[in-house]
């Protein structure tokens, strides 16, 4: 029986990790078997971002989280150890000691242009429209009643 | 990239302290101006754009994790992810998938990383959203992220933290995700699906997430996209066979 369930429907389940890269970790999951992120049907990728945002907002709200992140580990390339599609998002605090920065790899300008050349080239998909609900606009920020809420604190604290 | 240029110990303190007292409403308008990816969207800085539609582009990263690190970018500038409204979010991380094909094929990468960072402590570099995707290989020391197993207690804390704010956002009753239940009893399937069609009724989330798939459907069946995306239903799983792929 899965444990540490914190949401469940028909296509998803939500878990809190208990292997994992820091403790607070939660995973969305869809039900079905897809084992890379290419193979997920575009209506469950969809929704699975959409509980992942609602899941970094309920950790910044709940855990008093500085930042989140969130990520997919998609091949074996990239570290992928279970088998199964999952978005994780990570809890952060400052100096928390995880490294996510990068080493900006020095490239050649030709060798950026044949990497630009190869993808544009590779890259022969329509455009895609979304209809916007007609209430949906940037979400404002309020303060909330406990003074700043953490929206703001975070936009203050941006780079 | 750094857009600000340096500033004089002086001039920090003035901006700090201007940034403190401004409005939410300011904030958001100053950052704006400020933002290089903004000014990348207009075309007012150059970049090799891959893709692009009304809501967001694709661009080459700049300072690439690897060669053909790309990012997805919304239009709209929005700072941090849950200033993003839903049917955005839901976009942005289709073209993250696409890119994420793109790149596995014509670059014959190992796999890619999908990479989103909220906040400065995060890793978060510049103030405007983005999706990352980054080709990987094995060995490549690009987010080395180690796992580590969690004390058992402590796994509860944050379940028990956490869990109400997302039924909160999800628009979820409380009666409706029984956690204990689902542990003590075997779900049978029927109950269950009553269960989740009940909840459909009582929460406008749910309705929203419906409205949403039904409008991409329909874009997609009117660009004729032909992805080989499986087209059947979406069977049930058992969670044994979920919980299975943890142990």
């Amino acid at each position: 029986m899965k444990k540490n369930l914190l949401y469940e429907d028909d296509n998803i389940v939500v878990v809190v990790r208990d292997i994992a890269v820091t403790p607070g970790q939660i995973s969305v999951i869809p039900k079905q078997h897809f084992t890379i992120l290419e193979q997920v049907p575009t209506e469950i990728l969809t929704k699975c971002a959409i509980v992942a945002n609602k899941v970094s907002m309920s950790v910044f709200e709940s855990l008093g989280s500085h930042g989140t992140n969130i990520i997919v580990k998609n091949g074996t390339g990239a570290g992928q150890t279970i088998p199964h599609f999952s978005l994780d998002i990570i809890p952060r605090q400052e100096n928390d000691g995880i490294n996510t920065q990068w080493k900006s790899k020095q490239l050649m300008e030709d060798e950026m242009d044949m990497a630009f050349s190869t993808l544009k080239d590779a890259v022969d998909m329509p455009i895609i429209t979304v209809k916007k609900l007609p209430d949906e606009g940037p979400k404002k920020i309020k303060d909330g009643e406990w003074g700043e809420n953490y929206m703001l604190k975070s936009l203050r604290r941006l780079p | 990239m750094q857009p600000q240029q340096q500033l004089t110990e002086e001039q920090q303190k003035q901006l700090e302290e201007k940034i403190k007292n401004m409005s939410p409403e300011e904030l958001q308008e100053f950052q704006k101006q400020q933002c290089i990816f903004c000014q990348i969207i207009a075309g007012k800085i150059p970049s090799k754009k891959v893709y692009e539609d009304e809501t967001c582009i694709t661009i080459l990263d700049v300072n690439p994790a690897a060669k053909g690190h790309v990012l997805v970018i919304p239009k709209e500038h929005y700072a941090i992810m849950p200033q993003i409204p839903d049917t955005e979010i839901g976009h942005l991380f289709r073209i993250a998938q696409k890119m994420s094909q793109v790149i596995l094929k014509s670059l014959q990468s190992g796999g890619t990383s999908i990479f989103v960072a909220n906040g400065l402590a995060a890793g978060q570099r510049v103030q405007h959203f983005m999706i990352h995707i980054i080709p990987r290989k094995d060995g490549d020391q690009v987010l080395d992220l180690k796992d580590k197993v969690i004390d058992k207690e402590l796994v509860h804390k944050v379940q028990s933290a956490v869990e109400n704010k997302l039924n909160e956002h999800l628009g979820v009753k409380k009666e409706v995700v029984d956690v204990e239940k689902h542990k003590l009893e075997p779900v049978k399937k029927s109950s269950q699906k009553k269960k989740s069609q009940s909840e459909e009724k009582d929460t406008p989330e749910k309705d929203l997430l419906d409205t949403e798939e039904d409008e991409i459907e329909e874009a997609e069946e009117a660009e004729g996209d032909t992805s080989e995306e499986p087209k059947e239903k979406y069977g049930d799983v058992g969670l044994d066979d979920i919980a299975n792929l943890f142990k």
